[in-house]
């Protein structure tokens, strides 16, 4: 085949240039009529979808093509699926950039088919779309608007969890045309919409819609560039208009010179606008300059971002602005190093001297010249000028001392995968820079969307990337069509992926138990090596048990609570418990979560295992919470009776216990009615209540209260020795301190008095503590500040040291006394 | 090998506060944030508040309060996904902002540390999960200093011990796989405890699972996950439960008696203004005390917030110091800060003059750091000099000593009766049954009534879930009894024995890794035993039995001490026996599974990087403490990592800052008969 002349199709727009690539040739039957579907294009280079125009006439034909359906092709016209269609009047059809299409209609239901092969997941747009009926949608990369007749705007922003949610109310009146700005490109980082109601335009986002103010409508068209920078307008008079989308400037304006509006308006990159009838084209540049393109049938504009791909029965193209490396190449009489490289590698191959004298003219700025071959390389579709390039770019180097070849060898990489899905049995006609854009594992997932599984590896094993999901996506599909026994398939599957890592068995299984082979489905599961994954599986698939072993195998709380809930409301109680039983972790989260949430499972729980301590203990608890006297009791009291059979000491101390607490509230209830008017007994501990009952002088009831609940002695002394203290009832411990033994000595007695501030009080204590060493009694009494009778402690120990220590602090009296002891003890020389 | 440069602590650190303020900055406009109770601390570790409200927070609420301002039209939640009353309490808030306010509400909820399956199911119950917008904040480590990584989870003990619900250990093992992921697999893991055991088991599975995941024939994406790591020596994991007695004796360092008496929460303490002083000039309330037995109206006074860190040098320099030796630094550094006032007067020249103005900020944020320590020092030296304080202290130290408990009984009677806090009672019980294997069930039961007819019946359920958490426990019968005796374990008649002991014998773990210290100095430490003034705590000497094996030995073989210094340094034979070789024995007198797993890789690799990169000289050894760990400890192990600079770095990663007080409160009943 002859090298296409790489200048054909050049079309000069003002400064730049724009060609029109053929891409592939004869793409659709001649029966199927261009002009009577309405056509949407999945962006990259992506399938395209057909569907008849319901308000377009019908030729008569016979029954079963009337039959309403949306075809799926690639852009080489190979029939990828066909959809049978019978959901209602379709209002929006779009694709989003993984290739997902939407299919919205007339009453707001979503349907999104993925994967290009008839599954889908729908949802409904609410919103009040049922009652008034969707107008019309447009889309973006990852999500779309919907017009609803009552000019209320719908939008879903994701796809994964849609929340359609309503903009700004806008303004009544009839919407002439509308498109939207994506979030990627707004000030509000949300969706923004350009709605063309009567003269004027409105941006609406979600807060406001605010009134643009132009006189020049009704627009026909709206359309926004890209990268949402410019808005092209088709005014009332049937201009186009190219303003910035603030409406604040304009830039151009041209004249179709045609009283039929175009069907459409679309951007070619950033710089041009296309309009579109049904078999012209215009292109327009800056300034109103403008190129027209004549077809013989019609023609339906695909926008990409770099481009436009025009479709027509015969061809499909790729409309584009001549990027500036391959301008310095190619462009007539161009005298660009890079262009000089490209014209030596001819004269190399004729042997002609002057290629050296060419590359030494352009030696100084040759790697400049060799990064442009590489990048223009990339530009071009047919292969012939890519190797041409490639190989002026491989001379150019070869003749550099030091060049970093990485960009060489990236774009003959990057070439290779392009040619190979670029080839018109696949059908993908992407260009390079849709390519950097979309990624390669995009790239690959969309060929794996179209079965083209052998492909898909070659290029992710040529590229190094993971391709688990390819061979998960063709297990899958082989699970969806195998008829053989379901053994065979899972060893053949088996086989054919042992030894790939990161396989996820899970997903095959998926498939299979959606297929209604739930054999097939446990024999995949056991392939797979994360226990974690196995769980939702396991649970759809009814093996409860297994599911919840492999969820705390997993050591993942999160699915254990997750399993454990499903099991709860899917079993009966009685299956429920067996099920967790002999699971000890289990049961110990089902007993976390029924403490906070349901206490009576809690107790039916501890009733079935048989464990009285708990079962009353929750009782407990629940008597604690109670505010009615009446209502604790009777708790209190079932939790005694749970504990009454039990012979296990700690149940039996236990319920004695309880009893105990049963009884305290009464006899404080008791208190609460004889001595106070308001409840200030209740609730305390035996403790506080005796403490108190002391304290404000019931001596009496709380030496009852002592022996009806055999308090220790020694507690009661020391309570009431504390209680007396805080009453400052220095008489009442005088005549304690009278008695002959105390259980807890009198060191305390001593202490909390002094602490209290009485010193007169606590040194009564002094002489009673008599198992104390003197020394520290001579301490007691100096605390006391009774210097005398520290002295006196000091002499009968013969402590002479102490002595003398007191002599320093001692004064007036005491100090003469101290002397005197000091005298009587110092040895008489 | 680390991919990015700088610490842990600086990474982890970054990581959050960048993963935080891009979910925030996904949120356009001004917005509420409502953050959960135990997420509201953490967050202010790497998050300042200013900071957020750069990104267009208004005002932060508590979950826990549920008082949202229903007018601010952006609502954000933050709260842990793995806790389901914090999911109930948001969905329960979401729906409540959507009935009423005639604001529409853009709801956002930031999970902690991922989307659970259950939240989804408990959003989709309530009918909510189509209207808000859910995003995950994978929040796993926190550093509260450059070598302590925490995860704060303050339920983490309680979760463990008494609900049984091993969440935080799945959790630490993502935390744990954030590490590895980093700096590639840890060569060895070594731990003790039967959770210990469970947490590297999901590490071992987790790293298969990511080995699977990882893509094919990949050479240059994968090789660093498929290697153990270079800079790395091993993981330590000791299970909180190995040594339950450490962390119920009264931490004796300056910042164990803070947690102690005020407590830390964050590396944040609120202190009453009037031990400290305020802020700024607070008047102090003097509003009239409700009930006569209010001696002091202290619950009036203002709180305030003081931020304990290595940021504040003064506080670097005391922390880990024995309380008992804080005032002569206290001192010191007040008579060179004073000389260095001083140095102004001898100022002669301009340029003297310059460097100490220049100086003087500095001085005044020492002169103030001196000034809240040493008030802070003084209030808790108030409270270690009360009888009480000495007296449990006292009780304390002879039941770690492993004198007979019973004569100290009447003690603990009279504490009862004496009303002190209950925690203080409990942790003396749980003590006593830790140390000697159980209480005899008669006096079990006399404490038991006790404590209930002192403090309420309600603590039933306390001694019921103390109980559930092995902490008091009646002495076993003799028949299972005599397998913990020292004199019914043979030696070398290991095999016969299980392998796990259900309790952890300190009777003869005090012999042979020699717990008690008693001439260890406090001033110029020889042990780690000076954090409890003469007890090693054996979670630490465990560590040790790893890292400083010769030290141990000659300690063990007696006589004096051997200077802690030396003995490491004679050989580095430490590093030729790994794991717990030389100490199997011993350590089997701990409770629960003992285990040293190598995480193999491939040895051409390892290899190959060998050559390339060289063996560095200072390998990293992670010490991780499930179940919590003490301040006590942490100065511990900072001691050990002094001791051992030159050869490893130590950094200590824990679930959570755990105390006595702590564990009781994780067991005590809150409500009450009233």
């Amino acid at each position: 085949m002859a090298p296409s002349n790489p200048l054909a199709n050049w079309e000069r727009l003002g400064d730049s240039f724009y060609r029109k690539v053929l891409i592939y040739d004869a793409i659709f039957d001649e029966d199927i009529e261009l002009e009577n579907y309405i056509i949407a294009g999945a962006p990259y280079g992506g399938a395209i979808a057909l569907h008849r125009d319901e308000s377009k006439p019908y030729r008569f034909r016979e029954a079963q093509t009337t039959k309403s359906s949306i075809d799926i092709y690639s852009c080489s016209g190979k029939l990828i699926n066909r959809l049978n269609w019978e959901f209602g009047t379709i209002r929006g059809l779009g694709w989003s950039d993984r290739e997902e299409l939407l299919v919205i209609t007339e009453d707001g239901t979503v349907r999104r088919y993925y994967g290009l092969h008839g599954d889908f997941t729908s949802f409904s747009l609410g919103n009040g779309a049922a009652e008034y009926g969707v107008r019309g949608c447009r889309f973006w990369t990852s999500g779309f608007v919907a017009l609803l007749s009552n000019n209320q705007l719908v939008a879903v922003s994701n796809y994964e969890e849609p929340r359609p949610r309503l903009l700004a109310p806008c303004p009544e009146g009839e919407v002439s045309s509308w498109s939207l700005i994506p979030p990627a490109y707004t000030l509000s980082r949300s969706v923004e919409v350009l709605l063309a109601v009567d003269k004027t335009v409105y941006l609406v986002d979600p807060t406001e819609a605010e009134d643009k103010i132009l006189q020049n409508g009704p627009f026909k068209h709206v359309s926004v560039s890209p990268t949402g920078r410019f808005v092209a307008l088709i005014t009332a008079e049937g201009k186009v208009w190219v303003v910035s989308s603030d409406f604040q400037s304009k830039y151009s304006e041209y004249d179709p010179e045609s009283r039929v509006t175009p069907r459409s308006v679309d951007w070619c990159g950033n710089d041009a606008v296309v309009i579109a009838w049904e078999d012209e084209v215009h292109l327009i540049g800056p300034n109103g300059v403008a190129a027209r393109y004549y077809y013989d049938g019609t023609v339906h504009v695909v926008p990409e971002f770099d481009g436009v791909r025009l479709i027509t029965n015969d061809a499909c193209e790729f409309l584009h602005k001549v990027t500036d490396v391959t301008e310095a190449i190619f462009r007539l009489g161009s005298t660009s190093p890079a262009s000089v490289l490209l014209d030596s590698v001819d004269l190399l191959e004729k042997k002609s001297p002057k290629a050296d004298e060419n590359i030494q003219r352009i030696r100084p700025s040759l790697p400049e010249a060799v990064d442009t071959c590489v990048k223009a390389a990339g530009q071009e579709f047919d292969p012939h000028w890519q190797k041409r390039l490639l190989k002026a770019a491989s001379f150019g180097k070869s003749v550099l001392d030091l060049y970093n070849s990485d960009d060489f060898v990236e774009m003959t990489e990057k070439l290779r995968v392009l040619k190979a899905v670029r080839d018109y049995q696949i059908g993908l006609p992407i260009s390079y820079e849709q390519y950097m854009r979309l990624t390669p594992e995009r790239l690959i997932e969309r060929l794996v969307n179209r079965h083209e599984y052998l492909l898909a590896i070659r290029i992710s094993e040529y590229l190094e990337l993971a391709a688990d999901r390819i061979y998960v996506h063709w297990a899958s599909q082989k699970v969806k069509v195998a008829t053989g026994d379901d053994d065979a398939v899972c060893k053949l599957i088996v086989q054919r992926l042992d030894g790939k890592p990161g396989i996820s068995f899970e997903l095959i299984a998926q498939t299979a138990f959606d297929e209604g082979r739930v054999h097939l489905a446990t024999q995949l599961l056991n392939h797979e090596p994360r226990a974690g994954k196995q769980v939702p599986l396991l649970l759809n698939m009814e093996e409860d048990e297994i599911a919840l072993d492999k969820a705390i195998e997993s050591g993942d709380i999160d699915l254990v609570n997750y399993v454990l809930l499903q099991l709860k409301t899917k079993l009966p109680l009685a299956s429920f418990f067996r099920t967790i039983n002999n699971r000890p972790m289990a049961s110990a989260l089902v007993e976390t979560n029924a403490r906070s949430q349901d206490k009576e499972l809690l107790k039916d729980l501890f009733y079935q295992d048989d464990r009285p301590i708990d079962g009353s203990n929750v009782l407990l608890s629940e008597a604690l919470e109670e505010t009615d006297l009446p209502r604790k009791t009777e708790k209190l009291h079932l939790a005694s009776r749970l504990l009454a059979d039990s012979k296990d000491p700690s149940a039996v101390l236990q319920q004695k216990l309880v009893s105990e607490a049963s009884q305290l509230l009464k006899v404080q209830e008791a208190l609460d009615k004889d001595l106070a008017d308001r409840s200030e007994f209740l609730g305390l501990s035996l403790n506080e209540t005796i403490f108190r009952l002391i304290r404000s002088g019931y001596g009496k009831r709380a030496q009852k209260l002592q022996s009806e609940f055999k308090m220790p002695e020694k507690t009661f002394w020391w309570l009431r020795l504390r209680a007396l203290v805080a009453k400052r009832d220095w008489g009442e411990l005088e005549d304690i301190g009278k008695i002959k033994k105390s259980p807890i000595g009198w060191e305390p007695f001593y202490n909390e008095i002094l602490g209290a501030g009485n010193t007169k009080l606590a040194s009564v204590f002094v002489p009673k503590c008599t198992n104390l060493p003197a020394d520290e009694k001579v301490e007691m009494w100096v605390k006391c500040g009774m210097i005398a009778k520290a002295g006196e402690e000091a002499f009968r120990a013969k402590n002479m040291n102490a002595l003398e220590l007191l002599q320093a602090r001692a004064s007036g009296p005491a100090a003469a006394e101290i002397d005197r002891m000091i005298k009587q003890l110092r040895p008489k020389k | 090998m680390a991919p990015y440069p700088g610490s842990d602590a600086d990474y982890f650190k970054d990581k959050a506060r960048r993963d935080l303020l891009t979910l925030l900055e996904g949120v356009r406009g001004k917005k509420n944030l409502i953050v959960s109770q135990d997420l509201a601390g953490p967050v202010g570790l790497f998050v300042k508040f200013s900071l957020l409200q750069e990104y267009g927070v208004d005002r932060v609420f508590l979950l826990e309060n549920g008082n949202v301002d229903s007018s601010q039209r952006n609502v954000v939640f933050l709260a842990h996904a793995e806790r389901l009353p914090q999911v109930r309490a948001v969905a329960e808030q979401v729906k409540r902002l959507q009935r009423n306010g005639n604001v529409e509400h853009e709801i956002s909820i930031f999970w902690v540390p991922r989307r659970t399956l259950v939240s989804n199911a408990i959003l989709e119950e309530a009918g909510i999960i189509g209207d808000v917008s859910i995003a995950e904040f994978p929040l796993f480590f926190l550093p509260l200093e450059q070598d302590v990584l925490s995860l704060e989870l303050e339920d983490a003990f309680s979760d463990l011990y008494l609900h049984k619900d091993p969440g935080c250990i799945f959790h630490s093992a993502k935390a744990l796989m954030d590490i590895q992921q980093r700096h590639g697999y840890f060569p060895r893991i070594i731990g003790k405890g039967d959770h210990a055991r469970r947490l590297a088991d999901l590490l071992l599975r987790m790293r298969k699972e990511l080995d699977a995941e990882e893509s094919s024939g990949l050479a240059r994406v994968s090789a660093r996950g498929l290697l153990p790591s270079a800079t790395t020596e091993s993981l330590i994991i000791i299970d909180r439960e190995v040594d339950f007695g450490t962390p119920l004796l009264t931490q004796l360092t300056y910042e164990g008696l803070i947690d102690e008496t005020v407590g830390i929460k964050n590396n944040q303490a609120d202190i009453d203004t009037s031990i400290i002083g305020g802020a700024a000039s607070v008047s102090q309330a003097q509003e009239a005390s409700k009930g006569p037995q209010q001696s002091s109206s202290s619950k009036q006074h203002q709180k305030r917030k003081i931020q304990l860190d290595s940021s504040d040098q003064l506080f670097s320099q005391l922390r880990d110091a024995n309380f008992a030796i804080v005032g002569d630094i206290l001192n010191k550094v007040a008579r060179r800060l004073e000389s260095d006032y001083e140095s102004r007067h001898s100022a002669k020249t301009t340029t003297e003059l310059r460097e100490f103005v220049n100086k003087l900020p500095s001085y005044q944020l020492e002169h103030q750091s001196l000034r809240v320590h040493t008030n802070l020092a003084e209030e808790i030296m108030r409270n270690t000099r009360a009888d009480i304080f000495r007296k449990v202290l006292e009780i304390q130290q002879n039941y770690a000593a492993g004198t007979d408990p019973t004569y100290h009984h009447d003690a603990v009677e009279e504490l009862i009766a004496r009303d002190v806090p209950l925690t203080a009672v409990l942790r003396l019980l749980c003590l006593e049954s830790c140390m000697s294997g159980g209480l005899r069930p008669r006096d079990l039961e006399t404490f038991k009534r006790q404590v209930v007819q002192a403090y309420g019946h309600q603590h039933i359920l306390t001694f019921c879930a103390l109980e559930k958490m092995q902490l008091l426990l009646p002495r076993a019968s003799s028949a299972t009894s005599a397998l913990l005796l020292p004199t019914a374990t043979p030696a070398g008649g290991s095999h016969h024995q299980q392998n796990t002991s259900p309790r952890t014998n300190y009777h003869s773990l005090r012999k042979t890794l020699r717990l008690v210290v008693e001439e260890v100095s406090e001033k110029d430490p020889n042990d780690v035993a000076y954090v409890y003034s003469g007890f090693a705590p054996l979670s630490i000497r465990l560590v040790q039995c790893v890292l400083q094996k010769p030290y141990i030995l000659s300690l063990v073989r007696g006589g004096p001490v051997a200077s802690a210094t030396t003995a490491p340094t004679a050989t580095p034979a430490s590093v030729s026996s790994p794991g717990w070789l030389g100490f199997e024995d011993v350590v089997k007198s701990a409770r629960g599974a003992t285990f040293s797993i190598v995480q193999k890789g491939d040895d051409k690799a390892v290899r190959a990087r060998q050559t390339i990169s060289g063996a560095p000289a200072i390998k990293t050894v992670y010490v991780f403490f499930l179940g919590g760990i003490t301040f006590t400890e942490i100065a511990a192990l900072r001691f050990i990592a002094a001791q051992e600079a030159s050869r490893r770095r130590i950094i200590i990663c824990t679930t959570g800052i755990v105390n006595g007080d702590r564990m009781m409160e994780a067991a005590i009943e809150k409500g009450n008969f009233a």
